[in-house]
């Protein structure tokens, strides 16, 4: 097995060593491709945290006719739990909004001076769960709760949710779209890299089963170099996108929007798992074509 | 396979065998042979008399249209893929075409018979550097084969077959780019081979290479066997074509 393993790499080796324009145009290609999803997918993936953060601080306000009284909050409650679980209800008062008015303005609170604490409708604030994200649910929630006693109408910053739901939505797609791209520019670059290695190193492979080399023999050098194009171009693809984060966090950082952000890179399994897909998808690539192109 | 096969049968059984190329050029016609286990025997007939065919189809490099041909008991036929590599690797062949790798060194044209054994590299190392001397080659070792003479083309083809010391060496033609001396040094390296136990099938119309020696002849002539000579505690089969002793 040891003597096995040391020929199919020795082996591999020459192959590399005899075809390394198409094996470099390879990597660069598939590093590309693998650097474009790779970079969507993490703008993708820190939108959507960037999304849950901003989530928990989605509320929905019940602007009301009349303020509340203590003995009607607990039925208020049950009746808003009773349609959906939710984090926190909190009952705001005139006065209390007044307040927090007055507050926000800071020095330019004297405006409200000639107002008095009673403009301002009272209001219930409905935290909702977590889970509730989906822009449809929410809509069906913020419905419901207009049918509240005294409820005059509901809040809940709409505009900015369906801004922020289509623009995850369009990064899905983007995602999907240079994934596909990623997938077909492999296949077709393995498949043409060892294409070319056959039609290269046809007088071997002929003298190759002339003097008897297993399938195996022949073959498993071809998926060795399939195995090595994948970790490779994986590789130098996360490495780019790392040099491209790392840069965008030292010179895009401080306050502003990607700040707001506070954008991280791949957890360790996700790296893993891109590096996985990508050696899987060169190895299959290279399998497949072994199929069609080597005839032992 | 070949090395446990008992001594006492033939290693290579031919039974009726018929070649034709297409359209209708008929290279081997109805011909039986047997060649038993260490046996040296020399194919001879002129140029396209049918030799370098028969060989192809003894390596299974062709196939026959009618006819069984059978080594170490096997019928070729029926061999399946991997039986078919395992039989190729314990035969040596050195084609008259050489197939040699141009781009590749002299050692390596060698090596490549070894490497698909998987023999360790101490090993390939010390028997190529052997091979090389015997057939004064040392100075060529790291050139590309490409770069040789005919001549040494020819002694790097029949280096590589000798590589593995394999149970069955074929050997086309071995002498046809080589002056009498080589020529001689490379009948001596086959008649090591063979008291080593290997069997040994020379096709051949180098008269000096079979001439006054003790080996059997089977001679070619337009794919059928004109003349046999015998050979001592063994019988050719009874039904093969044209067979006659001398």
């Amino acid at each position: 097995m040891g003597h096995e393993t040391y020929f199919y790499f020795k082996q591999t080796g020459r192959n590399l060593q005899q075809s390394w324009g198409t094996q470099l145009m390879t990597l660069f290609t598939v590093s590309m491709s693998i650097l474009i999803f790779t970079f969507f997918f993490l703008v993708y993936t820190n939108i959507i945290k960037a999304g849950d953060r901003f989530g928990d601080e989605l509320r929905l306000i019940v602007y009301l006719d009349d303020e509340v009284v203590p003995e009607m909050r607990p039925q208020i409650k049950k009746k808003i739990t009773d349609y959906s679980p939710v984090e926190k209800i909190v009952f705001v008062s005139r006065d209390e909004a007044f307040h927090r008015l007055n507050v926000q303005l800071g020095q330019e609170g004297d405006v409200l001076n000639d107002l008095g604490a009673g403009f301002l409708p009272p209001s219930i604030e409905v935290f909702p769960k977590k889970d509730l994200k989906n822009l449809t649910l929410i809509k069906q929630f913020s419905d419901y709760l207009t049918t509240l006693p005294g409820a005059q109408k509901v809040q809940f910053g709409q505009g900015w949710v369906e801004r922020f739901g289509y623009f995850t939505e369009l990064l899905r797609v983007i995602v999907f779209l240079s994934g596909g791209l990623l997938v077909m520019a492999t296949a077709f670059m393995v498949s043409y890299s060892i294409r070319l290695t056959v039609i290269e190193k046809e007088a071997e492979l002929e003298v190759l089963r002339l003097v008897g080399a297993r399938s195996s023999y022949i073959q498993t050098p071809l998926l060795i170099e399939g195995f090595l194009q994948g970790l490779l171009s994986s590789g130098i693809g996360l490495g780019m996108l790392y040099l491209i984060f790392l840069w965008t966090k030292t010179h895009l950082s401080g306050p502003g929007f990607l700040h707001l952000l506070d954008i991280t890179f791949f957890p360790p399994v996700t790296t893993g798992i891109i590096m996985g897909m990508s050696i899987l998808l060169c190895t299959g690539g290279s399998l497949v074509s072994i199929r069609k192109y080597l005839r032992i | 396979m070949l090395e446990t096969y008992p001594a006492d049968r033939p290693l290579v059984e031919i039974v009726k065998v018929t070649k034709v190329y297409s359209p209708d050029i008929v290279a081997l016609q109805n011909i039986s042979l047997s060649v038993a286990k260490g046996e040296l025997l020399f194919l001879t007939g002129r140029s396209g008399a049918g030799k370098t065919t028969l060989l192809k189809l003894i390596c299974c490099v062709e196939k026959p249209n009618k006819g069984v041909i059978e080594i170490a008991g096997k019928d070729l036929n029926k061999l399946s893929s991997p039986n078919i590599q395992a039989l190729r690797r314990e035969t040596g062949v050195a084609y008259q075409d050489f197939k040699i790798l141009p781009r590749q060194t002299v050692y390596r044209n060698i090596a490549i018979a070894m490497e698909v054994n998987y023999t360790a590299a101490k090993v390939i190392k010390k028997r190529i550097d052997e091979l090389l001397d015997v057939l004064k080659l040392t100075h060529k070792r790291n050139i590309p084969a490409g770069k040789l003479s005919r001549g040494e083309q020819q002694r790097v083809a029949i280096a590589r077959a000798a590589a593995t010391k394999p149970p069955l060496i074929l050997a086309d033609e071995p002498t046809g780019n080589l002056d009498p001396a080589m020529s001689l040094q490379v009948m001596g390296l086959f008649e090591k081979l063979n008291e080593g136990g290997s069997t040994i099938i020379i096709a051949t119309h180098d008269e000096t290479l079979y001439k006054n020696n003790r080996y059997r002849k089977v001679d070619l002539h337009y794919g059928q066997f004109a003349t046999q000579s015998t050979l001592p505690g063994f019988l050719p089969p009874a039904n093969g074509n044209q067979q006659k002793l001398i």
